[in-house]
């Protein structure tokens, strides 16, 4: 039986938890434990993707899944090189990484994994980028230092911001904004942030939607934070929007939205400086400059969509972001442009089709879209793993969820693309000059800067602080020199 | 009676320590024959395995620690909902009612069922003895060659 050699592109929660699950599936000490190799490749220079530039601050028990992910990077058959942006355009390349044609990549593998996420923000038509329309994701971007380095938001000059869109990321940027810095200060949150939250002169965010409560993406738990927050009050809503329909039984989380919705926030309307808003059945059409945003008002039809019911208003705002979902990068190889996203069949890469390129899958937002929560992108990981080993260990897997690889058509021009046998030790030569020169980062780095940050973090009292590419390279760059 | 869980405040303390690697309450194993019996069951109905485990230990960390493949994601902080189990329906009506932030999670659990819990929210009572712990259907299980996969 020829080894797996898997190169896995892209190294967030989707990444690690395939990783995870192979090297678990073949222990190190089993028959088959030599025929597995897992490198990991990131455009960014940190690893674990949306955990570490996603995640809002004050969720730090979110981040609690790193633990596992660096078990899986202490079993001598993983690798990681962060820095290295994988099949992509040069449009799209990230500060400071390095390209990597997948020519490049696929002679040293025998595998290949797409667990590239949803990275792209989808923007709104009537809204394009300007200096009062900004995406959520720099915003995001912004408070977790992400290598695409955005610029801060002028929140001391402006009091009133707008948030397109009412999933868990508008949410999260609402809160960071409505929380008072002397709450926010002890967790993850960089100095630089801070002093911007700090001189913050935001009194109301709006948070805008077309659809009703039922409809709404964010989940309770981030509603909860929300009408809990100790410095804000939540506008009351019109107790219509608020009605169970008479047609339709609920949702279980449909039932306990409306509940919290109907309770309010825990600050009563009036008590407080701050304030927000949930600003449902509302749909852009433009904005008139500076920033007066025209709303058209909107109903649901038999099939639950957005229609006009033919009124408009306007809402005076300073700031608009928006936060309307995610897509794949369009400059990737098997990106579906009428998806989104990578096209998949259990895990495995197909074509229009449905053939499959041997031995090429997709997991995680790459496979799925950019939706759900991390216990599914865990879920669909271990899939994913297990659809790899069924696949390589034909009629030697028993399991009991997955349903036996069916025999498929593959495609003919493409399966050539992966060596049947790799060196084991291998990686492209750009990779091997780029970790010489120190520009590639390997996980035993990471952990070093990780540990770095968290005991910068101590010095000042709070969970850690984060590090940017010319930090972290200065950092091991010193400590290479004192080892040396 | 319902032994109090962690508080927020303790698990915000346990993460800012900075220690390595906590696993959510290691346990100790009781005598045999002196513990209380939980039965953990897949997603089929067939038993994996009983276990016998003491007063407060919470189903994750009895899971962890008989190699039950249960995950938690946030070592059982509440914050996902990687650890949802089905309980028995008799031993689920003994159980103190979930808290709003565990009902928020279970939520978005998938094969939501009406006796759904998180396990790390379940601490073991004496009166729970023979309770039923049924991995959800998406739980996978799986080996190569027979091998059971090992926790890293």
């Amino acid at each position: 039986m020829p080894p797996i050699k898997l190169a896995i592109i892209g190294g967030g929660p989707s990444s690690f938890y395939v990783a995870s699950r192979l090297l678990s599936l073949l222990p190190r000490d089993g028959a088959q434990s030599s025929a597995l190799k897992v490198h990991v490749y990131d455009r960014l220079w940190a690893p674990h993707g949306l955990v570490r530039y996603g995640v809002a601050p004050d969720h730090p028990e979110v981040k609690n899944c790193t633990h596992k992910f660096d078990q899986a990077a202490q079993d001598p058959r993983f690798r990681f090189f962060g820095n290295v942006q994988v099949d992509t355009q040069s449009s799209s390349i990230v500060p400071n990484a390095m390209a990597l044609p997948l020519s490049s990549l696929l002679p040293h593998y025998t595998h290949l994994l797409f667990s590239t996420g949803g990275s792209v923000p989808i923007l709104h038509p009537a809204l394009p980028p300007s200096d009062h329309v900004v995406r959520a994701l720099s915003l995001v971007h912004w408070y977790t230092r992400h290598p695409s380095c955005p610029p801060a938001p002028p929140l001391d000059k402006i009091s009133h911001i707008t948030l397109i869109g009412q999933g868990n990321v508008s949410l999260d940027v609402a809160r960071m904004l409505l929380t008072s810095p002397s709450v926010l200060e002890k967790y993850d949150v960089p100095e630089s942030v801070l002093d911007v939250l700090r001189r913050s002169a935001v009194k109301h965010v709006s948070i805008v939607g077309r659809r009703g409560p039922l409809q709404a993406a964010f989940t309770v738990k981030e509603l909860r934070e929300m009408m809990n927050l100790g410095d804000a009050s939540m506008v009351p809503l019109d107790p219509a929007l608020l009605k169970p329909p008479s047609d339709a039984p609920l949702t279980r989380q449909q039932t306990r939205t409306l509940q919290l919705l109907q309770k309010g926030s825990a600050n009563k309307p009036g008590t407080t400086a701050k304030t927000w808003s949930l600003d449902f059945f509302r749909s852009p059409t433009g904005l008139v400059p500076p920033a007066q945003l025209m709303l058209t008002h909107t109903m649901l039809d038999s099939a639950a969509r957005a229609v006009p019911t033919g009124a408009t208003s306007r809402l005076d705002t300073d700031l608009v972001a928006t936060s309307l979902g995610y897509r794949s990068d369009p400059a990737q190889t098997f990106y579906d442009p009428a998806l989104g996203h990578l096209r998949t069949a259990s895990g495995r890469i197909i074509d229009a089709a449905g053939r499959v390129y041997r031995n090429v899958y997709a997991s995680g937002w790459a496979a799925m879209g950019a939706r759900g929560v991390l216990a599914s992108t865990m879920m669909d990981a271990y899939a994913v793993a297990d659809t790899i080993l069924a696949d390589h260990f034909p009629g030697r897997v028993e399991t009991m969820a997955v349903s036996p690889a069916a025999p498929h058509e593959f495609v003919e021009t493409q399966t050539h693309m992966l060596p049947e046998d790799a060196d084991l030790e291998s990686v492209p030569r750009e990779v091997a000059e780029g970790i010489e020169e120190g520009r590639v980062v390997e996980y035993g780095q990471w952990k070093a800067v990780d540990a770095e940050e968290v005991r910068r973090g101590e010095v000042r009292g709070k969970e850690r602080e984060r590090m940017d590419w010319n930090e972290a390279r200065a950092f091991l760059e010193a400590r290479t020199s004192k080892h040396a | 009676m319902p032994i109090p869980r962690p508080c927020r405040a303790e698990l915000l303390r346990r993460h800012f320590s900075g220690s390595a690697v906590t696993r959510h309450g290691d346990v100790t194993r009781p005598e045999p024959g002196t513990g209380i019996k939980l039965n953990f069951k897949d997603a089929k109905g067939q038993l994996i395995k009983t276990i016998e485990a003491n007063e407060g230990d919470d189903i994750l960390s009895l899971a962890h620690e008989h190699d039950i493949d249960l995950e938690g994601a946030c070592e059982g902080s509440v914050a996902c909902s990687t650890c949802h189990v089905i309980i028995s329906p008799e031993h689920y009506d003994l159980l103190p009612e979930p808290e709003d932030d565990e009902n928020d999670m279970l939520d978005m659990a998938f094969g939501l069922t009406d006796t759904s819990r998180l396990g790390c929210q379940v601490r073991l009572t004496r009166d729970l003895d023979g309770i039923t712990a049924t991995l959800p259907a998406a739980t996978r299980n799986m080996f190569v060659d027979g091998k059971k996969p090992t926790h890293h």
